[in-house]
């Protein structure tokens, strides 16, 4: 019974100091203003993937050269844009995972943007 | 030729648009994911906690009685008077197995009129609620598909109906089933069903989905009735097979206690008392007084011994290799050097369990070189279930968020089940919160899950491996190569998790 005690203990401390010792430190990533310039030709969005950090303040400067309604999943942000017209989609990223943009007017998925955890 | 030119050839060459003209739905049944990859550093820390912790159950448990998995502690919820009354009333039975038999046709009538693109209950019921929800309830809490399997439903209410019009012999036909073919036409079956999960890329149109229903729901019904309902559904049908493993897992089980009953039904797993558990054939015709729904530490089920039928180690290794394509195919490496065409993404449906198959019987070889004791044949049966709970952990890390998400559907879909615009519920216009969950949430969990699935097998593998050979130095050699495949075979699952997601 002791034996197995001091087993289990030297584990979780083996495993618990490899955690704190791997884990990148969490305050490292102060929320940023990032502004992406985004195109989309012929239904291909460059670049496809987007990605940011949570809390960042992200402003994507979009053109097309085609008429869409550019929507962001999740998130909800819904901006029209096409060849005349320049669109602004700014979000506070705050929440985390992966969420497709897509021209809701097709519904054809152009990119994707990621948000990894800060 | 990038991914999506390359996703459109795929589609236009495969048999959606033959057979129903329909646009190219996703890679896979179940829309599209919320998860980013794990990061390195969490890779790398899981593979070194599977490590650190195979070693767990051996240090611990080394001295245990080898009956252990015989004997495990159990809690009759039949005994509760409150329990007993709400489980075993026919209002909650009968209500569950017409609820189902309801779905089945609703899915079949939404596949065939409702709308075709957007929203239809169809696919987000059968993908989502049914192969997602279903199969984790089964593994956590209990296995009901036998109860409310709608084919086994409608045949039992087609018996009932020819006994009373005057067909006194009921509707079987009675041939014998080949015993050599063990549970083979259920493998079979559940092959198509990977195939057409993963790599059919009109998995996600209702119409195609109605038209799968019906064409399994006819092999099922003429299965049933040719060789009797219970061999059927024991050997061929494909989610009785499934469920009934992912069962051994729940920490639930059902019991005869009267080893008189369990006598007249085949292929059950027989306690130290005689009695059967998790026959379920036996459970429905036993004399109420004679059956227990028991509370069990969970995986148990799968360390009892038993006869395990031609094709039982098969089937187990295709549900593993089963869940590692589906998130498999989504990595760079397989897209880039594989390349996606529906030919070479069927030759991976089929060769990854061939592989898998491989691989696992070499190591079973390498511990009946080092263990001793038992054939080789014998080995490979008792191992196999311990691999279950990889199987299930990586399921559940793999689909959980889809659960969490697009599972929400459902509130707006059961009031607009066709698409045609219905606000039966007054719910039709919910959108889903994607929130609930976040990201750094969800790679723990992941993570944890896997490594938690990893140690439960570990365990079982031990366990069986002093059930069989008795000898603890002996058990402790002959479990080493297992031991070394479930590492492997955990670090695959993190590596997959860890890899940047391409469609």
């Amino acid at each position: 019974m002791a034996r197995s005690l001091i087993l289990i203990a030297v584990i979780v401390l083996i495993l618990g100091g490899l955690f704190f010792l791997l884990r990148p430190d969490p305050q490292a990533g102060v929320p940023r203003d990032r502004t992406i310039a985004v195109s989309v030709e012929g239904g291909e969005m460059s670049p496809a993937g987007i990605s940011v950090k949570e809390g960042d303040r992200v402003t994507l400067r979009v053109s097309s050269d085609e008429p869409m309604e550019l929507h962001l999943h999740g998130y909800d942000v819904e901006q029209e844009v096409g060849p005349k017209q320049k669109a602004r989609l700014r979000f506070r990223a705050d929440l985390t995972g992966r969420f497709e943009i897509e021209d809701h007017e097709s519904e054809r998925e152009l990119g994707v943007l990621q948000v990894r955890p800060g | 030729m990038n991914v999506r030119t390359r996703r459109v050839t795929a589609a236009a060459l495969s048999f959606s648009l033959i057979l129903t003209g329909a646009r190219p739905a996703l890679a896979h049944g179940f829309g599209p994911t919320y998860d980013i990859p794990i990061p390195l550093w969490l890779y790398l820390y899981g593979a070194a906690a599977a490590v650190v912790l195979a070693f767990l159950p051996l240090a611990l448990f080394s001295r245990k009685e080898r009956d252990a998995p015989y004997q495990y502690p159990s809690f009759d919820l039949l005994r509760v008077r409150l329990l007993r009354t709400l489980l075993t009333s026919r209002l909650l039975t009968g209500g569950l197995r017409l609820l189902s038999v309801a779905l089945f046709f609703v899915v079949v009538i939404a596949g065939l009129v409702g709308l075709q693109s957007g929203f239809n209950i169809a696919p987000t019921f059968v993908w989502i609620t049914w192969w997602v929800g279903l199969s984790f309830f089964t593994a956590f809490v209990g296995n009901v598909w036998p109860l409310v399997n709608p084919w086994g439903v409608l045949s039992d209410w087609a018996e009932g109906l020819a006994r009373r019009f005057g067909y006194r012999d009921g509707l079987e036909l009675g041939q014998s089933y080949p015993e050599a073919l063990g549970i083979w036409p259920a493998v079979g079956l559940y092959l198509v069903f990977v195939w057409i999960e993963n790599v059919f890329s009109g998995s996600y149109v209702p119409r195609n989905i109605a038209l799968f229903a019906l064409a399994y729901a006819l092999i099922t019904l003429y299965g049933m009735a040719f060789f009797g309902k219970e061999t059927w559904l024991r050997r061929g049908e494909a989610f009785s097979v499934f469920f009934g493993l992912l069962g051994r897992f729940a920490p639930t089980e059902v019991r005869v206690k009267d080893p008189d009953v369990c006598q007249d039904c085949d292929g059950c797993d027989y306690d130290a008392g005689g009695g059967c558990v998790n026959c379920y054939e036996c459970f429905a015709h036993a004399a109420p007084d004679e059956r227990e729904l028991n509370l069990r530490p969970p995986a148990v089920g799968l360390g009892l011994p038993e006869k395990v039928p031609p094709g039982g180690v098969a089937f187990v290794i295709l549900v593993l290799a089963g869940v590692t394509f589906d998130g498999l195919l989504e990595t760079s490496l397989w897209l880039e050097i594989l390349r996606l065409t529906p030919v070479t993404q069927t030759l991976g449906v089929i060769l990854l369990p061939l592989l898998f198959l491989g691989i696992y019987l070499g190591f079973v070889e390498l511990s009946r070189i080092l263990g001793g004791g038992v054939g080789f044949g014998r080995l490979a049966g008792a191992y196999a279930f311990s691999l279950v709970p990889i199987a299930i952990a990586y399921q559940m890390a793999h689909y959980y968020t889809y659960l969490l998400i697009q599972g929400q559907m459902m509130i707006s879909l059961v009031s607009d089940p066709l698409g045609w615009g219905w606000n039966l519920l007054g719910t039709a216009d919910f959108e889903p919160r994607y929130g609930i969950v976040g990201a750094g949430f969800v790679w723990y969990s992941q993570v944890a899950l896997i490594v938690a699935g990893h140690v439960i097998a570990v365990y079982l593998a031990h366990s069986i491996s002093l059930r069989l050979l008795r000898d603890p130095v002996r058990a402790f050699r002959g479990q080493l190569p297992m031991l070394v495949l479930m590492v492997l075979y955990t670090m695959t699952s993190l590596w997959i998790l860890a890899q940047p997601i391409v469609e």
